[in-house]
């Protein structure tokens, strides 16, 4: 389906190799964009940026490929807003450098950097039209007027708003506000598109929509966009690689599909979609698998971040809710629990049950069959699935 | 709404304050009133009968020539402040160091808790023919008689602004707070450099508090008394000093009243005439 990409500087080449720099050699492209060869359309290279004596961003090496849908994702405080700064230029980095397009731009200004922006708040400017906002970014590059506006006409109707060129911003909604500014920052051609959390103001209606059209948008212009979000789920739905952060760090670099199914560490794990913690015993290491023990259960995890652990240490084993299954108390291949609540949500439930050694986990049950087979006190099997299972070191 | 809502039982209590004011305001306004619309009796402090000849004695030219330096004055301080006050509040608010933050805290807004009578003398120490300037440029031989600063308009449009300068400070820092700094970090990432995102972006959405500061330090500086009476030292007449020469070495208190009655109308005539003029320039601020 897609191979994979050189799409950060070789472990080699790295100044520091000493430094715990997460791989990330890992990710995978769609073909396509691999097959356009050339420089990255944004390239940080050791960038490192402290504020006072915290480090807002350790040494960061990234790499974003032409037209391609990157994801900074992170809780707040892991350094994505102050990644996507140092990209913009509102902040300069302490060490480093960052290249757009193949072009030295550590030190250049963020107004010469030819980069299209959309705030969180939009930040359309309250004293100019719909379309003067548009063409701000064409009067400040001296385009001639008639250009502009063929050019803002046209941007509006892109984002489909067109009849609103006259109107003032505060006339307009939310979800038009956000066109507005997403036609503004498009409308100068931008070499990388930076949204700033973009969605975060709607309500959570629009904000699918917008989501499905904004992906629309950057696909048919091929316009490499960063997108900054703590939403897993946005992550996940609009990007072709998501930068998993924290606490400064990039986490795991990789298609939505990677860090879902194969969180490289802990953290990713735990952050990237709803997951249960399973307390057990790593029994065996043998080359990419390890064998893992879940009470009486056996299985086969990824071995890779448990390679140091002797057999015999405690491990913690992760899983989604929606791959554990509720079976009959004492079926074979099962763990024993017992049902704490029943949680309706819509298409399925949420079946919180309490494992026999104390730990509380969730099931999601499709369906709502399970609220009246299984009234909170019944005792239950937990069905833990063979695949698909990751274990990290406990913290 | 909800009843409960509505009734605010603490309300009647936050009004007794103005309401207090409002009413010694408007008795001493009636006194002056009263006294403006009597005949001045020579040689008494009480007043003759029903009049309206101390408006008329307005007309001189001594009066109307106050009135016309005091709009003047006004405007020059005013002018002067605003110019001088915007980098110092603009300064204020987008400052990331706390030493300089404080340090134009301390020089800008301190001199508020001077008093103006305070504020003035200093500036005569600073103004005078053998003051701080003077003395220092003659020390420096670039002059060889004292330049006059006291008793002249421009000593007291000095003096005024120094007086003016913390208020119009005031009054744009909290315009400016209000302007989101995405606003100009949008315009750079559109191409404006610092000077162009500032004048495109910044100084249009500031206006409102641009008007707001000068025509606070309009009618801030129309008030002033002691610096054009210190400074001016007799030799510039404005409003507020003929109505004390009136008054109080005259004891015309008839004429002094009225005088004091035009000098309002004046004052808020001419604020009204600032404001309408200012109405396209705060449009700008569009808030």
């Amino acid at each position: 389906m897609s191979s994979r990409a050189a799409d950060v500087i070789p472990a080699a080449d790295r100044r520091s190799p000493d430094r715990p720099t997460p791989d990330l050699a890992t990710s995978d492209l769609p073909a396509a964009r691999t097959a356009r060869r050339g420089a990255a359309a944004v390239l940080l290279d050791g960038v490192l940026k402290r504020f006072g004596t915290v480090t807002a961003l350790e040494e960061t090496r990234l790499r974003v490929e032409q037209g391609e849908f990157l994801t900074l994702l992170g809780p707040s405080g892991c350094g994505k807003t102050t990644l996507l700064n140092l990209m913009a230029g509102f902040l300069e980095a302490d060490a480093g450098e960052i290249l757009i397009g193949g072009e030295q731009v550590t030190a250049t200004p963020p107004y010469e950097r030819q980069i299209g922006i959309v705030f969180q708040n939009y930040a359309l400017f309250p004293h100019m039209s719909v379309a003067r906002n548009v063409g701000y970014g064409l009067r400040m590059r001296g385009v001639p007027k008639r250009e502009i506006a063929a050019r803002v006409e046209e941007t509006l109707a892109l984002v489909k708003l067109q009849g609103f060129a006259d109107r003032s911003p505060r006339q307009l909604s939310g979800g038009q506000q956000q066109r507005v500014a997403l036609a503004r920052a498009l409308v100068i051609r931008p070499r990388v598109l930076l949204l700033d959390e973009p969605f975060s103001a709607l309500d959570k209606n629009l904000r699918g929509a917008m989501q499905v059209e904004l992906k629309e948008i950057q696909r048919r212009l091929g316009v490499t966009t960063v997108f900054v979000t703590h939403d897993q789920g946005e992550a996940l739905s609009l990007s072709d690689r998501i930068v998993v952060m924290s606490a400064g760090r990039i986490r795991q670099v990789g298609t939505p599909d990677e860090v879902y199914r194969h969180p490289q560490d802990r953290f990713v794990a735990g952050f990237i979609g709803d997951v249960n913690t399973l307390p057990a015993r790593l029994e065996t290491l043998s080359g990419v698998r390890a064998t893992v023990a879940l009470g009486d259960l056996r299985r086969e995890v990824e071995a890779a971040a448990l390679r140091d652990r002797p057999p015999g240490s405690p491990v913690d084993v992760f899983v989604r809710p929606d791959h554990l299954g509720v079976r009959p108390a004492g079926e074979g291949g099962t763990l024993p629990a017992r049902v704490a609540a029943l949680v309706y949500q819509g298409s399925h439930i949420d079946l919180h049950a309490d494992l026999a050694t104390g730990e509380r986990v969730v099931v999601r049950v499709p369906g709502q069959g399970a609220l009246a087979t299984h009234a909170p006190g019944t005792a239950i099997g937990l069905a833990v699935p063979q695949g698909g299972l990751v274990a990290f070191p406990p913290e | 709404m909800t009843p409960a809502i509505r009734r605010r039982p603490f309300l009647p209590l936050f009004v007794v304050p103005a309401a207090l004011v409002a009413i010694a305001i408007t008795a001493g306004l009636a006194a002056i009133l009263r006294f403006s619309l009597h005949a001045y009796v020579p040689g008494s402090l009480d007043v003759g009968g029903f009049t309206l000849d101390n408006f008329a004695d307005l007309a001189r030219p001594i009066v109307l020539r106050a009135m016309r330096d005091t709009v003047l004055i006004c405007f020059e301080t005013a002018l002067a402040t605003l110019i001088l006050g915007y980098p110092v509040a603009y300064a204020l608010v987008r400052t990331r160091s706390a030493l300089l933050k404080s340090v134009i805290l301390v020089t800008a807004v301190t001199p508020l808790f001077l008093g103006e009578v305070v504020r003035t003398y200093a500036w005569t120490v600073v103004l005078g023919n053998s003051g701080f300037i003077n003395a220092t440029l003659r020390q420096f031989g670039l002059i060889d008689r004292p330049i006059q600063f006291m008793f002249t308009e421009f000593g007291v449009v000095v003096a005024l602004v120094h007086v003016t300068l913390p208020v119009m400070v005031i009054m744009l820092a909290a315009a400016l707070a209000h302007i989101d700094r995405d606003y100009e970090k949008a315009a750079q990432s559109l191409g404006a450099g610092p000077v162009r995102a500032f004048l495109t972006v910044t100084l249009p959405l500031s206006m409102p508090g641009v008007v707001a500061g000068f025509t606070t330090a309009f009618a801030w500086t129309f008030s002033a008394f002691a610096t054009p009476q210190v400074i001016g030292g007799g030799k510039v007449g404005v409003v507020s000093t003929l109505v004390y020469q009136l008054g109080l070495s005259s004891f015309n208190f008839p004429v002094a009243a009225s005088l004091s009655l035009a000098g309002l109308g004046l004052a808020l005539g001419t604020m009204w005439a600032v404001r309408r003029a200012a109405r396209p320039l705060e449009a700008m601020g569009g808030h």
